[in-house]
């Protein structure tokens, strides 16, 4: 490359901080649901939800400040019956609109409705390729059925499906057989999601999340399943995995090279907004930076302190001595402020142990 | 080569992108200042968001991408830029052959007559 402005790498892996705004927010449109999944961490909100109007002015100020993507939850969208009027205005307005859903009331003409409002794609909720255990996680029996109904629905309409999948100690061992049967649905991708200790997650982690070898074996696993995946996208990026760096195996796929920013994207890519417009750096972390209705959104982004200090992490306990944490910033920022009421402080998901190297535990399971 | 300098370059109509306006102000302040700031002038200007990942480019990346819209070959491209850059021609044309070459290779940029 010759010299001049701009004469360094074209496209490069960008340093913190470096969006003028939310390049996606995640709206909780609704608290209401009609499941009540053993990991929610939402269930427990009690705040208001807006108008439509109000909700259209939401949408607005996302667009005046070049967010680019938005994905609606809860509790569950649809059950908010202004949804795909609200999602045709923000798709009009020029924003990329996707949900996640449990399903339940995904039937075949709410698909064409989804398709019909611009929805981009569908994030269905499924945690385990069996019926049984898919209920018991949701807490509602015939739910996995019709998730699978859902699915179908909506690749009939031609609207593009993703599964959604919360990893935790019911599903983790036969994570692969859910990959497998994700690919029988034919679904453009899965995304297995971390297990967050917030709301209801808090109060079931004992039963429910995974011991730090456990993550370890699990995501050595994920990335071989991963590697050899070609016809559909397996997606599961958590900061803690610049632990496996170091594998040679896995190096080719491991994610921190693809990613934008260092350690949790939220507060630095991403936010979150509560159904009554208030802002969060991410639905896991309970801590209100302000609303979007009546605050100034570009100043929020900018200076509010809580992001400020999200994205300006300090080391604390064993994160002092640890290698990786040039490229894992100690984390997911949501789990370690759950676990110890800091920011700074390890994520508990974490298997570096500061006596002796990364510990990096041999799977003995065949993947696929 | 040949084929590059004539053909009219588009980004892929798939590439969700935006300009980081308020970056790419600053660091044209600092460069305006002669001032030597890799921590201000190495930040992205604009971002791409390409399944899923997003990628950013750097100042002259992002303004040969917003030029990138199918009404510019590559020569149109780096006369347009020759009055906001102080570099000789024959090297912002280099420079800008090689940025398009790559991001053609990647799919990020079309030939406009492929859409």
């Amino acid at each position: 490359m010759s010299r001049g402005i701009g004469a360094v790498s074209h496209y490069k892996k960008p340093q913190k901080g470096l969006a003028s705004s939310p390049i996606l927010v995640n709206w909780a449109l609704t608290n209401r649901c009609n499941f009540s999944c053993s990991y929610c961490y939402s269930r427990m909100e009690k705040n208001d939800e807006l108008s439509r109007t109000q909700a259209q002015k939401v949408l607005k100020i996302l667009v005046d400040n070049n967010v680019l993507f938005l994905n609606v939850g809860g509790g569950e969208p649809l059950l908010r019956k202004d949804l795909f009027e609200l999602a045709a205005y923000a798709t009009q307005l020029g924003l990329n609109i996707s949900m996640n859903s449990n399903g339940y009331l995904l039937d075949k003409s709410a698909a064409l409705m989804v398709k019909k409002a611009g929805f981009n794609n569908v994030g269905i909720s499924i945690d385990s390729h069996e019926a049984r255990a898919h209920d018991e996680l949701r807490q509602m029996p015939g739910s996995y059925k019709r998730a699978v109904k859902a699915i179908k629905f909506l690749k009939e309409t031609g609207v593009k499906v993703f599964i959604s999948s919360v990893i935790c100690r019911i599903n983790f061992k036969e994570f692969d057989k859910l990959v497998s049967f994700a690919k029988e649905l034919e679904v453009e991708r899965i995304n297995l999601h971390n297990y967050k200790c917030s709301g209801k997650g808090f109060t079931n982690k004992d039963r429910l999340d995974l011991k730090p070898d456990e993550w370890s074996d699990f995501y050595r696993r994920a990335l071989i399943v991963q590697n050899k995946s070609k016809d559909m996208d397996i997606a599961f990026d958590d900061p803690i995995l610049a632990l496996l760096k170091k594998d040679k195996r896995n190096e080719a796929r491991n994610p921190i090279g693809r990613i934008l920013v260092k350690g949790s994207v939220c507060g630095k890519l991403t936010l979150y907004l509560k159904a009554n417009a208030d802002i969060t750096p991410c639905g896991f972390i309970p801590l209100r930076i302000g609303n979007l209705l009546k605050d100034d959104f570009k100043e929020l982004w900018a200076a509010s302190p809580v992001l400020q200090s999200m994205r300006n992490k300090t080391p604390k306990g064993k994160c002092r001595k640890c290698k990786q944490y040039e490229d894992c910033w100690g984390g997911c920022t949501a789990r370690a402020f759950a676990a110890g009421g800091d920011f700074n402080t390890p994520d508990p998901h974490c298997w570096y142990n500061p006596d002796g190297s990364i510990k990096l535990k041999k799977s003995k399971r065949s993947t696929q | 080569m040949e084929k590059l300098t004539a053909k009219k370059i588009a980004r892929h109509p798939d590439v969700v992108w935006r300009e980081e306006t308020e970056i790419r102000d600053k660091i044209l302040e600092v460069l305006k200042r002669g001032e030597d700031d890799s921590s201000v002038s190495e930040q992205g200007t604009v971002s791409l968001v390409i399944s899923g990942t997003i990628y950013q480019l750097n100042l002259l990346g992002g303004e040969i991408w917003k030029l990138s819209d199918g009404s510019l070959a590559v020569e149109g491209i780096a006369d347009s830029l020759s009055s906001t850059f102080d570099i000789e021609k024959e090297v912002l044309l280099e420079d800008v052959k090689e940025f398009v070459v790559d991001l053609l290779a990647k799919g990020w940029l079309i030939y406009k007559d492929a859409l």
